[in-house]
């Protein structure tokens, strides 16, 4: 019974790998090679991909600047309001991206932050800024959520034994706890550049998704679809698969060691 | 000045748990263990001197200069761990220069600082080496250089020796002797192990649930507990009884046993017994010595507890425990029901009235 119970499980695992890996291949097999470096070479796609890369690493910088010292504190210390602040910070985590986008979209929009920063000439609603705001509060609670681990494993004491040696709280952390936490940030780092990339709904409803003004890859993918023009949306599959790749193995190569 | 440490009236909250009416003071050189069951706040406690947790009321007076509300850095208290706390992203030389680096700026006099104490402490030859390839014992040594090497005017230690085994324990011990009183560091020592106390410590403070029990030189804690928790958790025969004659020899009737003893208590004074466990000889024959106390007893339980063995013996109602070198072993063989004789001098018995 043991035995059969254990390959069955076993089975589970190797069936549901194989669809997902042959879900993959249609996507590298399927499409003609000429169509794909034809869609590479157009304009849309060369805005799209430069436009995500560089929105991408504006929101991942953003994050990090964000998340490690907020997240640090959630870890370190205890005040007022903070499990509530833990919650509404996972919270995008399990809310539907598009939820999150229309909320964005209505607070820069209506209420008088938005009318605050229009005044300043900041114009977050259907504009590049907006893609950058997008994937920066879509992206934030994964890094969050890592970095918060990474800083609850390293204990206190490190950081009191260097302050006794007299060292402040500001250059003890950069000094001890940020390079004991290094293997942490550089997964926090990975995680919000691929979760800025792959951000769908939350640009398009905050940024609009505009046919080469607020257009990211995954926006180039749906906009693509809908026209009918698959290799455009194979292409742009392609490259997005391609960033995921390369974000898993810069976690474990990276990662790993501490 | 004699006195180095001040604390006066400190209370901390932590909310789940607070350390109340806490007031000792430390003088200079002493060395000070810290013992208490486990969750009586003697982390807390030091680590509210090297200024990890706010004090609710108290202050701390270190060396003249009231410190209770300088930030851990101002402090100049040097702290080890059980766990050793060595920065794992640094070699063994830069974790030992850390807190020199704040202090020195020139690197030819870092350099002969950490080599000079290395070499005291016997790690020389690990100095290019990361923490995590290190034994417990080495690690322990090099946590132990950090905080001397920049002369801290107080060492605070929670448990250092109790990740190491017993051999590595003692060689450390006799390490920790030696270069404390060649710094002339004082030190608080927080230890479960009683070898800590009879081995390092001049001074000895108990605490329970928060508070000081007890806080005195070894002997007076040793010879006179304050109380029956105390005795009890200090390893110490309790007994109650009654005196029944004070002549030249004090006689206490306990049940119906007669203890002898040195101290003078009048008459019909209903007392406390006490008696070290390592003072009662346990035979199993008559001896020909003369004994004052010689009691008959049955040995109920035997405990090795590696640098000491501990025997219970019951005679009549009364369980009484004895604690030996496991060398004896090696001649006599105790086993549980043996008939066993107690056998312990009158100076050893101390007696305490209580109303
Ligand atoms: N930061 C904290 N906040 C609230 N309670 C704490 C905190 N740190 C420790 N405690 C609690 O305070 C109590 C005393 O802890 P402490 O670590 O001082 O005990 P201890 O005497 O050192 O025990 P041990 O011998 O096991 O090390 C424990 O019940 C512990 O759970
Ligand atoms: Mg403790």
């Amino acid at each position: 019974m043991q035995i059969g119970f254990k390959h069955l499980c076993i089975m589970i695992a190797i069936v549901i790998a194989l669809i997902l890996f042959s879900s993959f291949l249609c996507l590298i097999v399927l499409p003609s090679p000429k169509e794909i470096i034809e869609s590479l070479r157009s304009s849309e796609m060369m805005f799209s991909l430069k436009l995500t890369l560089i929105s991408a690493l504006i929101s991942t910088i953003l994050v990090m600047i964000v998340g490690t010292p907020a997240a640090y504190a959630l870890a370190r210390f205890s005040f007022p309001g903070k499990k509530i602040i833990m919650t509404i910070l996972d919270l995008p985590i399990a809310m539907p991206e598009v939820v999150l986008g229309l909320a964005l979209l209505l607070l820069f929009g209506k209420t008088p932050l938005g009318t605050f920063l229009k005044y300043l000439g900041i114009r977050v609603v259907f504009t590049k800024i907006g893609v950058v705001v997008a994937e920066f509060f879509t992206a934030l609670p994964y890094a969050m959520r890592t970095l918060y681990s990474t800083f609850e494993t390293i204990s206190a004491r490190y950081e009191l034994v260097a302050r006794s040696l007299g060292y402040g709280a500001f250059e003890t952390f950069m000094k001890i706890t940020l390079p004991m936490a290094r293997s942490g940030i550089i997964a926090a780092l990975v995680i919000a550049f691929a979760r800025s990339v792959g951000t769908f709904g939350t640009v398009l409803i905050l940024a609009g998704g505009t046919y080469m003004v607020t257009e990211t890859l995954p926006v180039t993918l749906y906009l693509n679809m809908s026209y009918g023009n698959l290799g455009m949306a194979i292409t742009s599959g392609l490259l997005l698969l391609g960033v995921s790749f390369i974000t898993i193995y810069m976690v474990e190569r990276l990662g790993g060691r501490t | 000045m004699k006195s180095i440490l001040l604390v006066k009236d400190l209370h901390v909250d932590l909310g789940e748990f607070k350390i109340e009416d806490i007031t000792f003071t430390v003088d200079r050189g002493d060395y000070v263990c810290v013992i208490g069951p486990t969750g009586s706040g003697k982390t807390i406690l030091i680590e509210t001197i090297a200024g990890l947790y706010k004090p609710k009321r108290g202050s701390i007076i270190l060396d003249g200069e009231d410190i209770t509300d300088l930030p851990p850095e101002k402090r100049n208290i040097g702290i080890v761990y059980q766990d050793y706390a060595l920065f794992p992203h640094m070699t063994v030389f830069d974790n030992i220069a850390f807190g020199l680096k704040k202090r020195i700026s020139k690197k030819s006099e870092i350099i002969r600082e950490v080599k000079t104490i290395a070499q005291k402490l016997g790690i020389e030859h690990i100095l290019h080496r990361r923490p995590t390839t290190l034994s417990g014992g080495e690690q322990q040594r090099v946590a132990l250089a950090r905080a001397l090497v920049v002369r801290p005017k107080l060492l605070l230690m929670d448990e250092p020796f109790s990740a190491l085994d017993f051999k590595t324990r003692s060689r450390l011990r006799k390490l920790v002797r030696d270069v404390v009183s060649e710094y002339n560091t004082t030190v608080i020592h927080v230890t479960h192990d009683f070898e800590d106390v009879w081995s390092l410590a001049n001074k000895v403070m108990v605490m329970y649930r928060g508070r000081i029990l007890q806080y005195d030189t070894v002997e007076e804690v040793f010879n006179r507990p304050c109380s029956d928790f105390v005795a009890d958790f200090i390893d110490i025969n309790v007994m109650e009884g009654v005196v029944t004659c004070s002549n030249d020899k004090t006689i206490v009737r306990i049940g119906d046993l007669e203890i002898m003893s040195k101290d003078k208590v009048y008459e019909g004074s209903r007392v406390k017994v006490f008696i070290r466990p390592e003072r009662v000889l346990i035979l199993k024959y008559r001896p020909d010595k003369k004994f004052e106390n010689i009691l008959e007893g049955f040995v109920e339980n035997i405990e090795n507890r590696g640098s000491m063995i501990y025997v219970w013996a019951r005679v009549n109602n009364i369980l009484m425990k004895c604690a030996f070198t496991p060398n004896i072993l090696n001649i006599v063989d105790f086993r549980i029901g043996d008939k066993v004789y107690l056998c312990f001098r009158s100076d050893d018995v101390r007696l305490f009235v209580f109303s």
